[in-house]
Protein backbone atom coordinates (compact mmCIF):
# COMPACT_ATOMS: atom_id res chain seq x y z
CA UNK A 1 0.00 0.00 0.00
CA UNK A 2 1.55 3.30 -0.99
CA UNK A 3 0.19 6.89 -0.33
CA UNK A 4 -0.88 7.75 -3.56
CA UNK A 5 -3.38 10.75 -3.70
CA UNK A 6 -6.67 10.82 -5.40
CA UNK A 7 -7.91 13.37 -7.93
CA UNK A 8 -10.25 13.70 -4.44
CA UNK A 9 -7.88 14.53 -2.25
CA UNK A 10 -6.52 17.41 -3.77
CA UNK A 11 -10.64 18.09 -3.69
CA UNK A 12 -10.48 17.99 -0.01
CA UNK A 13 -7.13 20.00 0.38
CA UNK A 14 -8.44 22.58 -2.07
CA UNK A 15 -11.93 22.92 0.20
CA UNK A 16 -9.59 23.52 2.98
CA UNK A 17 -7.62 25.93 2.28
CA UNK A 18 -10.61 27.61 0.82
CA UNK A 19 -12.43 27.58 3.63
CA UNK A 20 -10.23 28.52 6.16
CA UNK A 21 -8.85 31.69 3.79
CA UNK A 22 -12.81 32.63 3.37
CA UNK A 23 -13.37 32.83 7.01
CA UNK A 24 -10.49 34.29 8.09
CA UNK A 25 -11.41 37.08 5.96
CA UNK A 26 -14.84 37.05 7.28
CA UNK A 27 -12.98 37.27 10.79
CA UNK A 28 -10.30 40.11 9.45
CA UNK A 29 -11.77 44.14 10.78
CA UNK A 30 -9.50 47.03 10.03
CA UNK A 31 -7.59 48.07 12.18
CA UNK A 32 -8.86 51.27 14.09
CA UNK A 33 -8.09 53.90 16.66
CA UNK A 34 -10.28 53.19 18.93
CA UNK A 35 -10.09 49.94 21.13
CA UNK A 36 -12.67 48.23 23.04
CA UNK A 37 -11.37 44.70 24.86
CA UNK A 38 -14.69 42.88 25.89
CA UNK A 39 -13.91 40.35 28.29
CA UNK A 40 -16.76 37.80 28.81
CA UNK A 41 -17.11 34.72 30.80
CA UNK A 42 -19.78 32.13 29.30
CA UNK A 43 -21.47 34.81 27.47
CA UNK A 44 -21.54 37.68 30.66
CA UNK A 45 -19.43 40.98 30.31
CA UNK A 46 -16.69 40.94 33.08
CA UNK A 47 -15.83 43.99 31.95
CA UNK A 48 -15.07 45.99 28.97
CA UNK A 49 -11.64 47.80 28.35
CA UNK A 50 -10.63 51.02 26.45
CA UNK A 51 -7.26 50.11 25.57
CA UNK A 52 -6.54 52.94 23.21
CA UNK A 53 -7.56 54.63 27.30
CA UNK A 54 -5.32 53.04 28.98
CA UNK A 55 -2.53 55.28 30.80
CA UNK A 56 -0.85 53.08 33.00
CA UNK A 57 -2.12 50.08 33.26
CA UNK A 58 -4.93 48.12 33.59
CA UNK A 59 -5.95 44.44 35.40
CA UNK A 60 -8.23 42.41 36.31
CA UNK A 61 -8.68 39.30 38.26
CA UNK A 62 -10.88 36.41 37.78
CA UNK A 63 -12.00 33.54 40.11
CA UNK A 64 -13.34 30.24 39.25
CA UNK A 65 -12.10 26.86 38.99
CA UNK A 66 -9.12 27.93 36.74
CA UNK A 67 -8.57 31.99 38.17
CA UNK A 68 -6.42 33.95 36.24
CA UNK A 69 -5.23 37.77 35.50
CA UNK A 70 -6.13 40.03 32.63
CA UNK A 71 -3.50 42.79 32.06
CA UNK A 72 -3.87 45.59 29.87
CA UNK A 73 -1.75 48.56 28.26
CA UNK A 74 -1.48 51.09 26.03
CA UNK A 75 -3.35 49.50 22.84
CA UNK A 76 -2.84 46.09 23.58
CA UNK A 77 -4.26 43.08 26.07
CA UNK A 78 -3.00 39.47 27.84
CA UNK A 79 -3.45 37.33 30.24
CA UNK A 80 -0.42 37.79 32.30
CA UNK A 81 -1.49 34.89 34.42
CA UNK A 82 -3.66 31.85 34.73
CA UNK A 83 -4.29 28.49 36.71
CA UNK A 84 -5.22 26.64 33.67
CA UNK A 85 -3.64 23.65 32.53
CA UNK A 86 -2.72 24.33 29.38
CA UNK A 87 -1.41 27.42 29.62
CA UNK A 88 -2.48 28.53 25.93
CA UNK A 89 -4.16 31.48 27.16
CA UNK A 90 -1.06 32.91 28.21
CA UNK A 91 1.26 31.93 25.62
CA UNK A 92 -1.36 34.01 23.08
CA UNK A 93 0.38 36.82 24.54
CA UNK A 94 -0.78 40.43 23.42
CA UNK A 95 -3.30 40.95 21.03
CA UNK A 96 -4.14 44.47 19.88
CA UNK A 97 -5.69 44.86 16.77
CA UNK A 98 -9.37 44.56 16.25
CA UNK A 99 -10.89 41.32 15.44
CA UNK A 100 -8.08 39.31 16.94
CA UNK A 101 -9.21 37.15 20.70
CA UNK A 102 -7.53 35.34 23.26
CA UNK A 103 -9.32 32.80 25.02
CA UNK A 104 -8.61 30.59 28.33
CA UNK A 105 -10.60 27.63 27.17
CA UNK A 106 -10.72 25.93 30.90
CA UNK A 107 -11.64 28.76 32.50
CA UNK A 108 -14.37 29.68 29.80
CA UNK A 109 -13.03 33.36 29.50
CA UNK A 110 -12.95 35.25 26.06
CA UNK A 111 -11.42 38.50 25.45
CA UNK A 112 -12.12 39.79 22.34
CA UNK A 113 -10.78 43.52 20.56
CA UNK A 114 -13.63 45.38 18.94
CA UNK A 115 -13.09 48.89 17.08
CA UNK A 116 -14.76 51.76 15.76
CA UNK A 117 -16.97 51.43 18.54
CA UNK A 118 -20.10 54.37 18.92
CA UNK A 119 -19.08 55.07 22.56
CA UNK A 120 -21.60 56.58 25.32
CA UNK A 121 -17.91 57.54 27.12
CA UNK A 122 -17.07 60.60 25.15
CA UNK A 123 -19.05 63.81 26.96
CA UNK A 124 -17.77 65.99 24.36
CA UNK A 125 -15.66 66.24 21.23
CA UNK A 126 -13.80 69.64 20.51
CA UNK A 127 -12.74 70.20 17.42
CA UNK B 1 -14.39 -13.14 21.15
CA UNK B 2 -11.15 -12.21 18.47
CA UNK B 3 -13.34 -9.00 17.29
CA UNK B 4 -13.67 -7.97 21.13
CA UNK B 5 -10.26 -8.83 22.31
CA UNK B 6 -9.43 -6.39 19.19
CA UNK B 7 -11.53 -4.00 20.16
CA UNK B 8 -10.14 -3.42 23.94
CA UNK B 9 -6.56 -3.40 22.72
CA UNK B 10 -7.34 -0.85 19.98
CA UNK B 11 -9.20 1.00 22.68
CA UNK B 12 -6.08 0.84 25.10
CA UNK B 13 -3.63 1.77 22.51
CA UNK B 14 -5.79 5.18 21.60
CA UNK B 15 -5.51 6.07 24.99
CA UNK B 16 -2.36 5.41 25.36
CA UNK B 17 -1.83 7.55 22.27
CA UNK B 18 -3.91 10.49 23.48
CA UNK B 19 -1.40 10.66 26.47
CA UNK B 20 1.55 10.26 24.37
CA UNK B 21 0.59 13.14 22.08
CA UNK B 22 0.24 15.09 25.31
CA UNK B 23 4.31 15.55 25.62
CA UNK B 24 4.38 16.95 21.72
CA UNK B 25 2.92 19.90 22.49
CA UNK B 26 1.94 21.38 19.68
CA UNK B 27 0.69 24.82 21.38
CA UNK B 28 3.74 25.64 22.21
CA UNK B 29 4.20 26.52 18.90
CA UNK B 30 1.47 27.51 17.77
CA UNK B 31 -0.76 28.74 20.74
CA UNK B 32 -4.01 28.09 19.34
CA UNK B 33 -6.94 26.12 21.85
CA UNK B 34 -7.53 22.67 21.07
CA UNK B 35 -4.86 22.22 18.63
CA UNK B 36 -2.75 18.03 18.70
CA UNK B 37 -1.64 16.07 16.60
CA UNK B 38 -4.47 13.22 16.94
CA UNK B 39 -2.47 10.36 16.99
CA UNK B 40 -5.76 8.41 17.91
CA UNK B 41 -7.47 9.09 14.66
CA UNK B 42 -4.89 6.23 13.62
CA UNK B 43 -6.40 3.90 15.36
CA UNK B 44 -9.92 5.21 14.24
CA UNK B 45 -8.81 4.69 10.80
CA UNK B 46 -7.54 1.10 11.68
CA UNK B 47 -10.88 -0.10 13.15
CA UNK B 48 -12.53 1.93 10.27
CA UNK B 49 -10.89 0.15 7.81
CA UNK B 50 -10.51 -3.13 8.85
CA UNK B 51 -12.91 -3.91 11.37
CA UNK B 52 -16.07 -2.09 10.03
CA UNK B 53 -18.06 0.99 11.27
CA UNK B 54 -19.50 -0.55 14.50
CA UNK B 55 -16.05 -1.50 15.82
CA UNK B 56 -14.77 2.38 14.54
CA UNK B 57 -18.10 3.77 16.47
CA UNK B 58 -17.20 2.07 19.71
CA UNK B 59 -13.50 2.13 19.81
CA UNK B 60 -14.02 5.90 19.56
CA UNK B 61 -16.38 6.82 21.84
CA UNK B 62 -14.74 4.28 24.64
CA UNK B 63 -11.54 6.03 23.87
CA UNK B 64 -13.01 9.87 24.35
CA UNK B 65 -14.80 8.53 27.84
CA UNK B 66 -11.37 6.64 29.25
CA UNK B 67 -9.50 9.39 28.19
CA UNK B 68 -11.23 11.69 29.61
CA UNK B 69 -11.53 10.15 32.89
CA UNK B 70 -8.26 9.55 33.42
CA UNK B 71 -6.69 12.48 32.19
CA UNK B 72 -9.44 15.19 31.40
CA UNK B 73 -12.50 16.02 33.16
CA UNK B 74 -16.07 17.05 32.15
CA UNK B 75 -15.21 19.67 29.12
CA UNK B 76 -12.82 17.67 27.93
CA UNK B 77 -14.95 14.92 27.39
CA UNK B 78 -17.85 17.19 25.98
CA UNK B 79 -14.47 18.32 23.76
CA UNK B 80 -13.17 15.38 22.58
CA UNK B 81 -16.64 13.49 21.85
CA UNK B 82 -18.09 16.51 19.56
CA UNK B 83 -14.79 16.69 17.55
CA UNK B 84 -14.26 12.44 16.96
CA UNK B 85 -18.48 12.47 16.04
CA UNK B 86 -18.04 14.68 13.26
CA UNK B 87 -14.81 13.18 12.44
CA UNK B 88 -15.98 9.61 12.37
CA UNK B 89 -18.74 11.10 10.18
CA UNK B 90 -16.80 12.65 7.69
CA UNK B 91 -14.20 9.65 7.41
CA UNK B 92 -17.12 7.05 7.19
CA UNK B 93 -18.66 8.96 4.54
CA UNK B 94 -14.93 9.22 2.84
CA UNK B 95 -14.49 5.77 2.77
CA UNK B 96 -17.25 4.80 0.54
CA UNK B 97 -15.07 6.76 -2.42
CA UNK B 98 -11.67 4.74 -1.06
CA UNK B 99 -9.58 4.23 -3.51
CA UNK B 100 -11.90 5.57 -6.68
CA UNK B 101 -12.09 9.09 -5.22
CA UNK B 102 -10.22 9.63 -1.83
CA UNK B 103 -6.93 8.02 -0.32
CA UNK B 104 -6.14 7.14 3.66
CA UNK B 105 -4.29 11.17 2.54
CA UNK B 106 -8.03 12.70 2.12
CA UNK B 107 -9.47 10.65 4.57
CA UNK B 108 -7.38 11.72 6.94
CA UNK B 109 -7.12 15.03 6.32
CA UNK B 110 -11.36 15.63 6.05
CA UNK B 111 -11.52 13.90 9.32
CA UNK B 112 -8.51 16.19 11.04
CA UNK B 113 -10.66 19.43 9.77
CA UNK B 114 -13.86 17.91 11.07
CA UNK B 115 -12.73 17.32 14.25
CA UNK B 116 -11.65 20.92 14.82
CA UNK B 117 -15.03 21.76 13.41
CA UNK B 118 -17.07 19.53 15.97
CA UNK B 119 -14.72 21.20 18.80
CA UNK B 120 -15.21 24.75 17.49
CA UNK B 121 -18.78 24.24 17.69
CA UNK B 122 -18.52 22.78 20.98
CA UNK B 123 -16.67 25.45 22.72
CA UNK B 124 -19.04 28.34 21.09
CA UNK B 125 -21.95 26.30 22.54
CA UNK B 126 -20.63 25.93 26.23
CA UNK B 127 -19.07 29.76 25.94
CA UNK B 128 -22.03 30.93 24.42
CA UNK B 129 -20.00 33.11 22.24
CA UNK B 130 -19.49 32.88 18.56
CA UNK B 131 -15.85 34.89 18.99
CA UNK B 132 -14.10 31.26 19.26
CA UNK B 133 -15.11 30.71 15.47
CA UNK B 134 -12.26 33.34 14.34
CA UNK B 135 -9.67 30.40 15.59
CA UNK B 136 -11.11 27.93 13.17
CA UNK B 137 -9.29 28.95 9.98
CA UNK B 138 -5.83 28.58 12.14
CA UNK B 139 -7.35 25.22 13.16
CA UNK B 140 -8.11 23.91 9.41
CA UNK B 141 -4.87 24.77 8.28
CA UNK B 142 -3.06 23.47 11.00
CA UNK B 143 -5.42 20.00 10.21
CA UNK B 144 -4.29 19.34 7.17
CA UNK B 145 0.13 19.01 8.69
CA UNK B 146 -1.69 17.01 11.24
CA UNK B 147 -3.61 15.26 8.67
CA UNK B 148 -0.83 14.91 6.61
CA UNK B 149 1.52 13.40 9.57
CA UNK B 150 -1.36 10.86 10.80
CA UNK B 151 -2.04 9.57 7.40
CA UNK B 152 1.74 8.57 6.45
CA UNK B 153 1.71 6.64 9.89
CA UNK B 154 -1.60 5.14 9.07
CA UNK B 155 -0.47 4.31 5.40
CA UNK B 156 2.78 2.40 6.77
CA UNK B 157 0.85 0.43 9.44
CA UNK B 158 -1.61 -0.75 7.18
CA UNK B 159 1.76 -1.64 4.28
CA UNK B 160 2.82 -3.73 7.57
CA UNK B 161 -0.64 -5.29 8.34
CA UNK B 162 -1.14 -6.76 4.76
CA UNK B 163 2.58 -7.39 4.72
CA UNK B 164 2.15 -10.05 7.74
CA UNK B 165 -1.43 -10.71 7.19
CA UNK B 166 -1.97 -10.37 10.88
CA UNK B 167 -5.67 -9.47 11.13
Amino acid sequence: MQLKPRAGDYVIIAAIIITAVLMAFLFLENDSIEKVAVITHNNTVLDTVRLDRVNDRYTLNYQGEYPGTIEAENGRIRFSHAECPDQVCVRTGWISRPGQIAVCLPAGIIVKIEGNVTDEDIDIIVR
Amino acid sequence: MKKLTLNSMLISLAVVLSYAERFIPLDLIVPLPGIKLGFANIVTMFALFFLGIPSAITVTVLRCLLASLLFGGMSSLLYSLSGAFFALNVMILLKLGYNKFFSLLGISMGGAAAHNTGQIIMASLMMRNTAIFSYLPFLLLTGLGTGLITAVITVNLFRIIEKTNSV
